[in-house]
């Protein structure tokens, strides 16, 4: 059940309808109703994999609070870790690790091959699970004593297969202390659930085909214009897809009375790395600040630990979302253009003010992310390394037609607007008219340039 | 990275944050969000309607589309109304409906009748029917309205026009509110009927990938339809047909194979294959329902009208077909001639042109054959209708 459905969009009437008109007590048994219906209606064979990790956890959140700081507690933290680690890496990684390992062993490489199913959105819940576990043993979370309650967390239908990652004191907070949504909330929600689908249906689908059709066919298409275009187009296929995807969810999460924290803010707006990954999958790397730089101690140990801790963390961060070199290479490209901004920034905080560098500056972050993305869509290490031979040399030709330009144009009028002037929330606060005109207009985008007969998947769906 | 680079600063968040929920004080106006809900789709239904049911972008969809070559055989035929006098007649038809304007136009002064087609290629009765709604609004402007038809019976063949969804595409910019209903449901599979649904109410849907080419190159289209209505009557008016041909060819039709002669090009042989050698398949009488749904809904327009309604069989192919290959079961043109104001012409009159040196492929006439189609046929019509001012023979 895609978001951009009609499937989904009747399944979501249904729970819309069923929840509010249902007596309180019962809302959220039908939200969990609803959440493992929607995980079982991509496979069901999955849910009780989602309901072991569950009830670990959960049980895991318990103990932490009985248990007295020392080692016993730590063990059970160890466990809970090893557990979700444990299932995130038999699913993700089993098959890359024996594919590496048979070529040290000088086997073929099926030799350890296992035919595994990734269940959906098994990264996400995990890292949002681990984090539950982790604030309980800090103690800056209290454990959850109803299961319904925690395993809503861990299955909320509008997060649940591709995030945002939420903090477990923001879920607990908005559901223990439930209130209907207001009327802006609802008013944003309704702007969000539109604005995500126009994103998703009429710019990134589109991108989509340009990116599909010359990542199919790499060899066929030389030449540096074709391979910018090519990748420039992934670069939009992605953002679009993964932005629009998250604005639905947010927009959904607000009409059943729950607020979800800002994945994107504008990333292809960022002037450097640094404030790419502010503005870029926002819950992932505040998540991995959180749990994992600052747990390696963060900057606060030297220049060398602050660089090695950005290696590692966005080494990882790279793994998390695939089982392949191309992922951590990617990850590994960042964590070095994170690293060596560091090195010529130094201790100072960064500053991108707009000025007449500004758009320069912006230039070139665009460029090098574009690079990251080509080890991201790459099949394989040989078609990256093919792709960015190809980024360099040749002549080629656009593939991007001047309408795919030409919506590129308009969200970059749109998101500068956004960026300086706050135009969503003007939106909001505008009179019904104006509200009802921007609906309108998104809606009509959908009309002459959203995909509607071919099913592209969200990206971040296999992760 | 902001979020890592910073962190050493951060200090630890409270326990349970408050949640924003928790401090705004609901507001709840359903009513409200609702009416603005019906108001953003009512917008988006009118700037579709403004652009899309109105000439605004419809006088500047792509003249080689399907919906932007019948609008533009559209407009220079409504055109000729103003001019070409009393006695006018249209034919009808696909491309193998084409003949030479220019010979046709001869015959007014031996046959008193202008003859014009608006036959545009690759359209079917459906489309004709809604170009015919929007050609004569009146039902009273032609003598005669000619419809070329490949044959009096009806052969179920593999492709079923009643469930092609190119009809909408050809006709989308003469769909009216009132008919999105009846066009959908005039396919036959839920998958085409809910496409032509979409496309009829949201034309945008069906029109994306002409705006997508007009905002690629906005001003190359405008220039380009400007030149269009300047000479393109005068093109195809002066269009030359190919003078390729056939001859050579031959088919064992006990087993559906075909010799070609040196020379034939892919195309021809393509067509041969297709149109020729096609294997039969059962008789179901879809062609005849999907025939007699919309050129009955023709011949029920024109009832009480002075507009006579003539068929014609077009020339079947350089070599046709035996009729002992297929058993049809039914014809529903010849129904359609019990009708009153439904004429049909000499079911082979045009015998003489199937031969292979007048077919430039399996299908369509080439330079010679339309040269003398065109001119039998504007005979044919001048002696079914009769001198202009006369009685029309049966």
């Amino acid at each position: 059940m895609l978001f951009n459905t009609a499937h989904f969009f009747l399944f979501l009437a249904v729970v819309l309808a069923l929840f509010y008109s249902s007596p309180r007590p019962l809302r959220k048994y039908i939200l969990l109703a609803a959440s493992y219906f929607f995980y079982g209606s991509w496979n069901y064979r999955f849910i009780p994999l989602l309901l072991t990790l569950t009830v670990i956890d959960y049980t895991a959140g318990i103990w932490l609070e009985k248990v007295p700081p020392g080692p016993r507690r730590k063990t059970v933290l160890i466990v809970s870790l090893c557990a979700n680690l444990g299932f995130l890496g038999f699913f993700k990684f089993y098959n890359f690790l024996g594919s590496n390992l048979a070529w040290v062993v000088d086997k073929p490489a099926s030799a350890f091959f296992l035919n595994i199913v990734l269940p959906l959105g098994i990264s996400f819940h995990t890292f949002q699970s681990m984090s539950y576990v982790v604030d309980v043993y800090r103690g800056e979370q209290q454990a959850v004593r109803n299961p319904i309650d925690y395993a809503l967390f861990i299955c909320f239908f509008p997060q649940l297969v591709a995030g945002p990652i939420v903090r477990a004191r923001n879920f607990f907070g908005d559901l223990w202390h439930w209130q209907p949504p207001s009327a802006e909330d609802v008013s944003r929600g309704i702007l969000l659930m539109t604005l995500g689908l126009t994103k998703k249906m009429a710019f990134a689908d589109q991108f989509a085909k340009v990116a599909n059709d010359y990542f199919k066919n790499v060899s066929g298409n030389p030449g540096w214009l074709t391979a910018w275009s090519g990748v420039v187009a992934f670069g939009m296929q992605i953002y679009f897809d993964f932005s629009g995807y998250t604005d639905m969810a947010i927009g959904m999460a607000k009409l059943l009375g729950f607020h979800f924290p800002v994945n994107f803010r504008r990333p292809y707006l960022a002037a450097s790395i640094t404030d790419f990954w502010r503005r870029w999958h926002i819950s992932l790397s505040t998540w991995l600040r959180d749990y994992l730089y600052i747990s390696l101690g963060g900057n606060r140990r030297g220049r060398w630990m602050t660089y090695r801790n950005l290696m590692l963390t966005m080494l990882l961060g790279g793994l998390w979302h695939g089982a392949s070199w191309n992922f951590v290479i990617w990850g590994g490209y960042h964590g070095a253009l994170l690293s060596l901004e560091r090195v010529f920034r130094g201790n100072r905080p960064v500053r991108d003010d707009w000025n007449w560098f500004y758009p320069l500056k912006a230039l070139l972050t665009f460029a090098l992310v574009m690079i990251g993305w080509v080890f991201f869509r790459a099949a394989d290490l040989p078609q990256s390394l093919q792709v960015l031979r190809q980024m360099f040399r040749g002549h080629g030709h656009l593939l991007l037609a001047n309408w795919h330009l030409e919506l590129m144009l308009i969200a970059l009028v749109l998101a500068v607007v956004e960026e300086k002037y706050d135009g969503f929330e003007r939106v909001l606060k505008a009179p019904m008219l104006a509200y009802a005109s921007a609906l309108a207009l998104m809606f009509f985008c959908i009309e002459v340039f959203g995909v509607i007969d071919a099913s592209i998947p969200f990206v971040y769906f296999q992760f | 990275m902001s979020p890592l680079a910073n962190a050493g600063r951060l200090r630890r968040p409270m326990a349970i944050a408050p949640s924003p929920a928790l401090e705004t004080t609901p507001v709840r106006k359903p009513r409200r969000i609702a009416l603005t809900l019906v108001a953003a789709i009512l917008l988006m239904f009118g700037l579709d309607a403004l652009l899309f049911r109105t000439h605004l972008y419809t006088s500047i969809l792509e003249p080689d589309s399907s919906a932007g070559l019948l609008e533009l055989i559209l407009w220079r035929e409504k055109a000729a109304q103003r001019t070409a006098g009393d006695n006018l007649v249209v034919t009808l038809g696909n491309s193998r409906m084409g003949y030479v304007p220019k010979v046709v136009d001869l015959r007014p002064r031996q046959t008193g009748y202008v003859v014009r087609t608006a036959g545009v290629a690759g359209s079917d009765p459906r489309a004709w029917y809604y170009m015919l709604r929007d050609l004569d609004p009146t039902a009273r402007r032609y003598r005669a309205i000619v419809f070329g038809i490949d044959d009096y019976d009806d052969e179920d063949q593999a492709f079923h026009p009643d469930d092609d969804i190119r009809a909408l595409h050809y006709c989308v910019a003469r769909l009216r509110w009132s008919d999105v209903i009846d066009f959908s449901r005039s396919f036959q599979s839920r998958a085409v009927q809910w496409e032509a649904f979409r496309g009829s109410v949201l034309k945008g849907i069906a029109l994306q990938n002409d705006i997508q080419a007009f905002l690629s190159h906005p001003l190359k289209r405008i220039a380009y339809m400007r030149l269009c209505h300047k000479d393109w009557p005068g093109w195809t008016y002066n269009f030359e047909e190919t003078t390729r041909n056939m001859v050579g060819l031959q088919i064992d039709w006990s087993n559906l194979k075909a010799t070609y002669p040196p020379g034939m090009t892919d195309e021809q042989k393509n067509s041969t294959r297709g149109w020729l050698l096609h294997e039969t398949v059962p008789q179901t009488g879809r062609l005849a329902h999907f025939l007699r749904t919309w050129l009955g809904r023709v011949a029920d327009r024109y009832r009480d009208s002075r507009t006579k309604i003539i068929f014609i069989r077009l020339p079947r192919g350089p070599i046709p077909r035996p009729d002992y290959l297929v058993k049809k079961r039914s014809s529903s043109i010849r129904e359609l001639a019990s009708r009153p104001n439904v004429i049909l012409a000499d079911e082979h009159l045009f015998d003489c042109l199937e031969h292979p040196e007048f077919f430039k492929d399996a299908v369509h006439l080439n330079r010679d054959g339309v040269e003398k189609f065109s001119g039998m046929l504007a005979d044919e019509v001048a002696r079914i209708l009769g001198p202009p001012g006369g009685r029309a023979a049966r």
